[in-house]
C-alpha cells in the first residue's frame, strides 16, 4: 500500500471517483486554476477540465445552493468551503435547503460539503474552528471526521456516494503531518466508530486531529487506555461507545471545539443515559474554553486542548 | 425519655479469635429478651456458638446483620434495659424526644412489620443503614452498584483503593476474581480419604450437574491448608516400623493405635525438642517439655462406603494439652472425649488452638502412605497409615537372618525445611520407631 499524507488521500478519493463515476464534480473557491487555497485539487482542471473542476465565487451560500441543485438533477458535486468557518455564509442552503429536501419533496440531496478545519497553526479566529456541531443539530445532514489518511480517503469515497448531504469535515492541521498507508482503488468506509487503540481501564472518546492527541497523551500510561475514534459524528456509532463504556467503565471525551453543545456533549448525554450502570466515575470532558480561537500561538495552545490536558482528565478519573 | 441501654459484643472465645461471624438472630429488634437468653448465634473460624443477652430488656437496634464477620468486642446489638415490658409498650412515649431507639420500640414486635418500607428513616432496615454507614461511604458508582447486586455482594466487605476508600470497579473485579479462585483439591486437607470427584467446572450444559458453594468449613479448611502449602517448605519423610508389640499392647489395653502412638510421639518429641515447636514468619518458639498434641478428628461420616463421604463434614484438630502428662489410657480418654464433642460440635474455641505437635490417623481405611500438610504455624505433622501384616527379615536372637509375618507400617513425616532439616526428621522417625518396636509387652 503507498503512503499517503492525510491531504493526498483526500485528493485521490476524489480523483478515483470522478475517474469512475463522472456524475461526480468538485467546485469552490480557487479550486480549479490554484489548486485549491491547500492544493487539494491541484491538478484536477488538467485531468478534468473546467466543466468538472470549477472556480467559484466567493459566495457559499451560492456554492451549496448550486452543489444542491446540480444533486437534483442527478449529479454529485463535491463542494469545497475554503475554510470550515466560512461555511455559515452558506448555512442556510445547507441546513434548510439540503438537509430538508429529502423530507419535503423527496429528492436526495446527493452532495458532500469538504469543511477544512481545525485550529493550531495560529489561524486566528476566522480560520480555526470545528463547526461540527452546527450540523450535527440539523436533521438530514450527515457529518463525519476522519483522523488518519486511510480513513479520509475511505469516508470521502462513501460520503460522495451517499444519497444524502454529507458534511465532511478535514483537519487542516493534520493534512500534511499526518501519514500512513492507503489502499489503492476505491473502497468505502463505514460511516462509525474504530478502537484507535484498545484498553480496558478508561476510554478516550474522540474525533479528527484529537484523536492523535488523546493517542499522544496516554501512550506512555500505565494504565490500560483506550482511544476510540468516532470518524463519523451523525450517524453516531452508539453501539461502540457504549461497548467501550462497558467495557472500561471510565470515560474522557474530547472535543478541540468548544465545549458547549459540541459533538462530545452528545456522546456524554448518551452515556449517562444508557451507559449509566457501567460507569465507575462521572464522565469527564475535555474541550476548548467557548471563546473564538486567538492568532496568538501560546494563546491559541492555551485554548486548544493539549496532551497535557488530556493526560491530567485521565490521571484525575484513574485515581477517581 | 432517658435511653438506658446494654451492649451486646462479639464475644472472646479463645485468646487467639480475633473475629467472628453473626449466623443467625433469634430475636428481632422490638422483640424482649431476657438476661441469658440465647439472640444469637456466631461463628468464628473454628467454632459455632450461641450468644446471651447481657440484660434484661427489648432488643433495640441490631449493628450487624447475619452473615457479617466483625471484629471481637464489637457491638453487636442494643438492648434497652429500660424499655417497658410488653404490654406498655406503645403507652411509653413520655418524653418528647425520639431517639433511634424509640423509633424502633414503637414499631410493634413483629420482625415482618418492621422490614416492611413506611417510609420513616430508622424505622426500616436499621442494621442495614447502620451497616452502609459503617462502610465510610454509602454511595457507590453505578457500575460498582451493578455488580454487587448482580453477585449479591457486600460492598461494606470489600475494601476501597480509590479516592477516600471508594470502592472501584476494579475493586469488585479483584474481588469477585478472589471468591471465584479454584478450591484446592480436597486429598489435601484430608489425605486419609478417597479423593472425590474432580470439582465440578461452571456447567457447560443445562443437563450437566448443578454446582454448589463450598460449606463454610470446607472454605475454613481448604484456606487454612493452601495458606500451609503456601508458607511452609514442606517435605515428607517416610520411615518403616514394626508395630507387632504395639499391636499385642493395644489388644491388652483394649484401645486403637492411637492412643500408644501418641504417647510414644510425645516421648519422642522430648529428646526432639525442635519439632516439638511453632515457625510465625522468623519467629521459631520451642516448646521443650510441654507437648501441646494435635489430634485430627473427621467430622465426616464415618461409614467409609457411604456415598456421603465425600469430605464434606471437614476435620478438626483438638489439642490436648499437656499431653506429656498423660498416661496412653488417659489419652486414649481424652481422644475419645474430644472426638466426641468434635463431633457433637461442642469444643470451645481455646481446644482447638495453640497445638505444638500434629498427628492425623487415617484410622481403618487402608492406605500405606500419604504426605500429609502442616497444621500451621506448627513445624511438622505425623501421618500414621494402616498396619499390615507383611513378610520381612528379622534377625533372631542367634544372630541368624530369618523371614517372618510381622505387622509393619509406614510414619510419614512432614516437616518444614524452613525450621528444620531431613537428617533431624530421620532421626526422629527411627527413634519413635525404635520406640514403637521397642513397646514392652504386656
Amino acid at each position: 500500500m503507498p503512503a499517503m499524507t492525510y491531504l493526498q488521500a483526500i485528493s485521490d478519493a476524489m480523483r478515483e471517483e470522478m475517474r469512475a463515476d463522472e456524475r461526480v464534480f468538485v467546485m469552490g473557491e480557487d479550486i480549479a486554476v490554484f489548486g485549491g487555497a491547500f492544493k487539494v485539487t491541484d491538478g484536477f482542471l488538467d485531468e478534468f477540465g473546467p466543466a468538472r473542476v470549477m472556480d467559484t465565487p466567493l459566495a457559499e451560500s451560492g456554492i451549496v445552493g448550486c452543489a444542491i441543485g446540480a444533486a437534483c438533477e442527478g449529479l454529485r458535486p463535491v463542494a469545497e468551503m475554503q475554510f470550515a468557518d466560512f461555511v455559515s455564509c452558506g448555512f442556510d442552503q445547507l441546513v434548510n435547503v439540503a438537509g430538508k429536501m429529502f423530507y419535503r419533496q423527496g429528492l436526495s440531496v446527493n452532495i458532500t460539503v469538504r469543511l477544512p478545519s481545525g485550529g493550531g497553526f495560529s489561524g486566528g479566529p476566522f480560520h480555526s474552528q470545528n463547526p461540527e456541531a452546527w450540523f450535527m443539530h440539523s436533521p438530514g445532514l450527515k457529518v463525519v471526521a476522519p483522523s488518519t489518511p486511510e480513513d479520509a480517503k475511505g469516508l470521502l469515497i462513501r460520503a460522495i456516494r451517499d444519497p444524502n448531504p454529507v458534511v465532511f469535515l478535514e483537519h487542516k492541521h493534520l493534512y500534511r503531518r499526518v501519514r500512513g498507508e492507503v489502499p489503492a482503488g476505491r473502497y468505502e468506509t463505514e460511516f462509525g466508530a474504530r478502537i484507535a487503540r484498545p484498553g480496558s481501564d478508561l476510554v478516550v472518546i474522540a474525533h479528527g486531529a484529537m484523536v492523535h492527541t488523546a493517542l499522544e497523551a496516554t501512550e506512555d500510561s500505565e494504565a490500560s487506555i483506550e482511544v476510540l475514534d468516532l470518524r463519523s459524528l451523525v450517524p453516531l456509532d452508539e453501539a461502540a461507545i457504549l461497548d467501550s463504556v462497558r467495557r472500561c467503565s471510565k470515560v474522557v471525551v474530547v472535543d478541540e471545539a468548544n465545549q458547549t453543545c459540541a459533538a462530545g456533549a452528545q456522546v456524554a448525554a448518551l452515556i449517562a443515559q444508557h451507559g449509566w450502570e457501567d460507569l465507575d466515575g462521572p464522565v469527564v470532558r475535555v474541550g476548548s474554553p467557548d471563546v473564538p480561537i486567538p492568532f496568538s500561538p501560546p494563546l491559541e495552545q492555551a485554548v486548544l486542548p493539549q496532551p497535557d490536558d488530556i493526560r491530567e482528565a485521565v490521571r484525575e478519573l484513574l485515581d477517581y | 425519655m432517658s435511653s438506658s441501654t446494654t451492649d451486646l459484643t462479639m464475644p472472646q472465645m479463645g485468646v487467639s479469635v480475633a473475629e467472628g461471624t453473626v449466623v443467625e438472630w433469634r430475636k428481632q429488634v422490638g422483640d424482649w429478651v431476657e438476661a441469658d437468653e440465647v439472640i444469637a448465634s456466631i461463628s468464628t473460624d473454628k467454632i459455632d456458638t450461641d450468644v446471651e443477652a447481657p440484660a434484661t430488656g427489648r432488643l433495640a437496634e441490631i449493628m450487624v446483620a447475619e452473615g457479617e464477620t466483625v471484629a471481637v468486642g464489637a457491638v453487636l446489638a442494643r438492648i434497652a434495659t429500660d424499655a417497658p415490658a410488653e404490654a406498655e409498650a406503645n403507652g411509653s412515649s413520655s418524653g418528647g424526644g425520639t431517639s433511634e431507639a424509640d423509633v424502633a420500640l414503637e414499631a410493634p414486635g413483629e420482625a415482618g412489620e418492621l422490614q416492611g418500607d413506611t417510609g420513616r428513616p430508622g424505622q426500616a432496615p436499621l442494621s442495614r443503614v447502620v451497616a452502609r454507614g459503617r462502610a465510610g461511604s454509602a454511595r457507590f458508582s453505578p457500575v460498582v452498584a451493578r455488580m454487587a447486586a448482580e453477585h449479591d455482594l457486600d460492598l461494606a466487605q470489600i475494601e476501597g483503593t480509590g479516592r477516600n476508600g471508594r470502592v472501584r470497579k476494579q475493586d469488585v473485579l479483584a474481588h469477585l476474581e478472589r471468591s471465584a479462585a479454584p478450591e484446592p483439591p480436597m486429598h489435601i486437607e484430608s489425605p486419609y480419604r478417597p479423593d472425590p470427584p474432580a470439582p465440578a467446572q461452571a456447567p457447560v450444559s443445562a443437563d450437566g450437574p448443578a454446582g454448589a458453594s463450598l460449606s463454610r468449613m470446607r472454605r475454613t479448611i481448604g484456606r487454612a491448608m493452601v495458606e500451609s502449602l503456601h508458607t511452609a517448605a514442606t517435605c515428607t519423610t517416610i520411615a518403616e516400623a514394626d508395630m507387632t508389640r504395639v499391636a499385642a499392647a493395644r489388644k491388652a489395653l483394649g484401645t486403637s493405635f492411637l492412643p500408644l502412638v501418641a504417647r510414644a510421639t510425645v516421648e519422642t518429641l522430648r529428646a526432639f525438642p525442635a519439632l516439638n515447636a511453632t515457625l510465625e514468619g522468623e519467629t521459631y518458639t520451642r516448646y521443650d517439655d510441654r507437648v501441646h498434641l494435635g489430634i485430627a478428628v473427621s467430622l465426616g461420616d464415618t461409614e467409609p462406603a457411604s456415598p456421603a463421604g465425600t469430605g464434606e463434614q471437614g476435620l478438626i484438630v483438638p489439642v490436648i494439652r499437656d499431653a506429656q502428662e498423660l498416661s496412653v489410657e488417659g489419652l486414649a480418654t481424652r481422644i475419645r472425649d474430644l472426638a466426641e464433642r468434635a463431633r457433637a460440635g461442642d469444643l470451645s474455641p481455646d481446644e482447638v488452638r495453640g497445638g505444638t505437635f500434629t498427628i492425623t490417623n487415617p484410622g481403618g481405611y487402608g492406605s500405606i502412605l500419604a504426605t500429609p500438610v502442616i497444621n500451621q504455624p506448627q513445624v511438622a505433622i505425623l501421618d500414621t497409615e494402616a498396619v499390615v501384616k507383611r513378610p520381612v527379615v528379622i534377625t533372631d536372637a542367634l544372630g541368624e537372618d530369618a523371614i517372618a509375618i510381622r505387622q509393619m507400617t509406614y510414619l510419614c513425616l512432614s516437616w518444614d525445611h524452613r525450621a528444620l532439616d531431613g537428617a533431624l526428621a530421620a532421626r526422629f522417625l527411627r527413634a519413635l520407631g525404635e520406640r514403637l518396636e521397642g513397646w514392652p509387652l504386656p
